[in-house]
């Protein structure tokens, strides 16, 4: 068994998916290899190397990949993939864009979201919204995997030793039929994705600016990432990036609080894996409270400003 | 410019998919069916482009059983001109849809491949990604925007934290997120019209396509996680709640 973890350049530090990503390799055998592709890579190789699961570091760094597009990495990585029995790359906006077209040019199965793993080749994955879970062999030699982030939660220990660096030259060609343009990232104090609380607010807040004053607030004063329901994005109360479920951000976590969700198996799909899920609806048959651990029959708008009155005094 | 979308007929995003008593694989064979949401989103686009005066023709594409044609009926009601329908009873992997695909494109030659982002049963998310990865064209995935300027598209694609503007030029692939647009209601007169939109029947067991297995399911199992709810009453309670899990 050879694995290869996929990464990429965000930020000064790994992402932190990554790290599930290595608790997903500690089921499988405990080494892997990493790639981590982008420009001016020094500081978060360095790091990388520093973890126990990690056998070598694979530096793919070049100016081009400041901003990286997949058509300009995704035909070396292909040629990478080959030397190995297993790729995982985490289930995000990066990972999902990359991972199949590398199958596509390999002409390779993919399993998408595995959740958890049963043995080398057999793995766990939800299919419909979350309602049915599936057991899949995986038959092709290499076998790529996006990872489910938050299935994976592994303690992991550091080496003694920084793990060896391998300099990759970067051999892919630059695509003349795809140009960056912008990129727009949204500033939140925390990531919805990584938090320990969620505060998520349905459509019956009414307004964008009743989402503010009650789910941002409340959000602010718990420290806790901002969710939302397909419902409230349509309705313009939240940005896309802040959707929780099936089709959007799969989340999982310690306190997740519903405000006015009425629970669709869209969206309890993104969020049952919560730890603690608390729900406060006015409909007292809302499906939310078949999935919540405490729930609050009442309506939000009295719930929440007595709540933030309440946290001010303490 | 010549598009060309796809349409899976899938169980209907409202049923409740359970698995069958002795967990080998999802009871659907009642289940009511229809056009996978994220295909009708880029199918809507594709009827926006063409009544803009950009798009000139619209093919519609669906592989499976032959109970497809209704999908495809729905599709050309939504604004398709014609519609393939490549017929087979197997069960078929998103890399065998895509190898499917890549010859229907060579055949077709459209400027604009444009799918939805995933479709909601294997809820894969790869079929795009892996024929724009075949046929080497560049793929702007998850996209909430399209604008067509002369010969190149400019998309905006939802990431995890923001969105990302590309250009592409044409040929390319692209996948809708369901903030593409808010797909019209469909009126009687338009689908009385589509049965007269032409629709072609090919046997996936004529075309020259080597397909195989790169998976086999198990099992299957009930994934829903119902829970015990403690019900509360008052906002105090709430607070000593919070306080218990360590919010507060």
């Amino acid at each position: 068994m050879k694995i290869l973890v996929i990464t990429h350049k965000v930020t000064q530090n790994p992402e932190s998916n990554l790290f599930n990503v290595f608790g997903a390799v500690k089921k499988l055998s405990g080494q892997c290899d990493v790639l981590v592709v982008g420009h001016n890579l020094g500081s978060i190789v360095d790091e990388i190397a520093k973890y126990k699961v990690v056998s070598k570091v694979l530096k793919l760094d070049d100016a081009s990949l400041e901003h990286i597009l997949v058509e300009n990495i995704a035909k070396q990585i292909s040629e990478i993939v080959g030397g190995y029995t297993h790729v995982l790359i985490a289930a995000d906006s990066f990972g999902k864009n990359l991972l199949p077209r590398v199958a596509g040019i390999l002409e390779l199965g993919q399993i998408s979201e595995v959740s958890a793993v049963i043995s080398p080749n057999i793995y766990q994955k939800f299919i419909y919204a979350g309602n049915v879970l599936v057991e899949v062999e995986a038959l092709d030699d290499i076998k790529l995997l996006t990872i489910r982030c938050t299935s994976f939660n592994e303690h992991l220990d550091l080496r003694d030793t920084q793990a060896e660096v391998e300099e990759i030259q970067y051999t892919n060609i630059i695509s003349n039929k795809i140009k960056f343009v912008t990129i727009n990232i949204d500033n939140k104090p925390v990531d919805l994705s990584n938090a320990k609380v969620v505060v998520t607010g349905g459509r019956s807040l009414g307004s964008k600016e009743a989402f503010d004053t009650n789910i941002r607030e409340l959000a602010k004063c718990l420290n806790a990432g901002v969710g939302s329901t397909r419902a409230a994005v349509e309705a313009g109360y939240a940005n896309n990036d802040a959707q929780v479920g099936q089709t959007g951000k799969i989340v999982a976590p310690l306190v997740y609080l519903a405000f006015g969700v009425s629970g669709a198996v869209q969206h309890i799909a993104g969020m049952k894996d919560s730890k603690t899920v608390i729900a406060i609806n006015i409909d007292q048959n809302a499906p939310i409270f078949e999935y919540a651990d405490y729930g609050l029959v009442g309506d939000l708008f009295e719930v929440i400003p007595q709540l933030l009155l309440r946290l001010q005094q303490f | 410019m010549k598009i060309l979308v796809c349409a899976k007929r899938v169980v209907d995003a409202n049923v409740k998919v359970r698995v069958k008593s002795d967990n080998s694989d999802v009871d659907i064979e009642h289940s009511k069916m229809s056009l996978n949401p994220f295909d009708e989103n880029a199918i809507e686009e594709a009827s926006r482009l063409k009544e803009a005066g950009i798009a000139t023709e619209i093919i519609v594409v669906s592989i499976g059983s032959a109970k497809c044609a209704d999908t495809l009926r729905t599709a050309l009601a939504r604004g398709c001109d014609r519609a393939i329908l490549v017929e087979t009873d197997m069960v078929l992997e998103p890399l065998s849809i895509a190898k499917i695909l890549q010859q229907i494109v060579l055949r077709e030659t459209p400027d604009l491949v444009l799918l939805g982002k995933q479709a909601i049963d294997d809820d894969a998310n790869q079929v795009g990604q892996m024929l724009a990865g075949m046929l080497d064209y560049p793929q702007s995935t998850f996209i909430s925007k399209i604008e067509v300027i002369g010969n190149v598209l400019l998309t905006t694609r939802e990431l995890d934290n923001g969105t990302e503007v590309l250009e592409l030029s044409m040929p390319a692939v692209l996948t809708a997120d369901l903030y593409l647009n808010e797909p019209r209601f469909i009126k009687l007169p338009q689908l009385m019209l589509a049965k007269k939109k032409p629709l072609e029947h090919l046997m996936l067991s004529d075309m020259d396509i080597k397909l195989r297995s790169t998976t086999r399911l198990l099992k299957a199992f009930d994934g829903e996680v119902k829970k015990q709810c403690k019900f509360i009453n008052t906002v105090p309670e709430l607070f000593e709640v919070l306080q218990a899990k360590k919010v507060i």
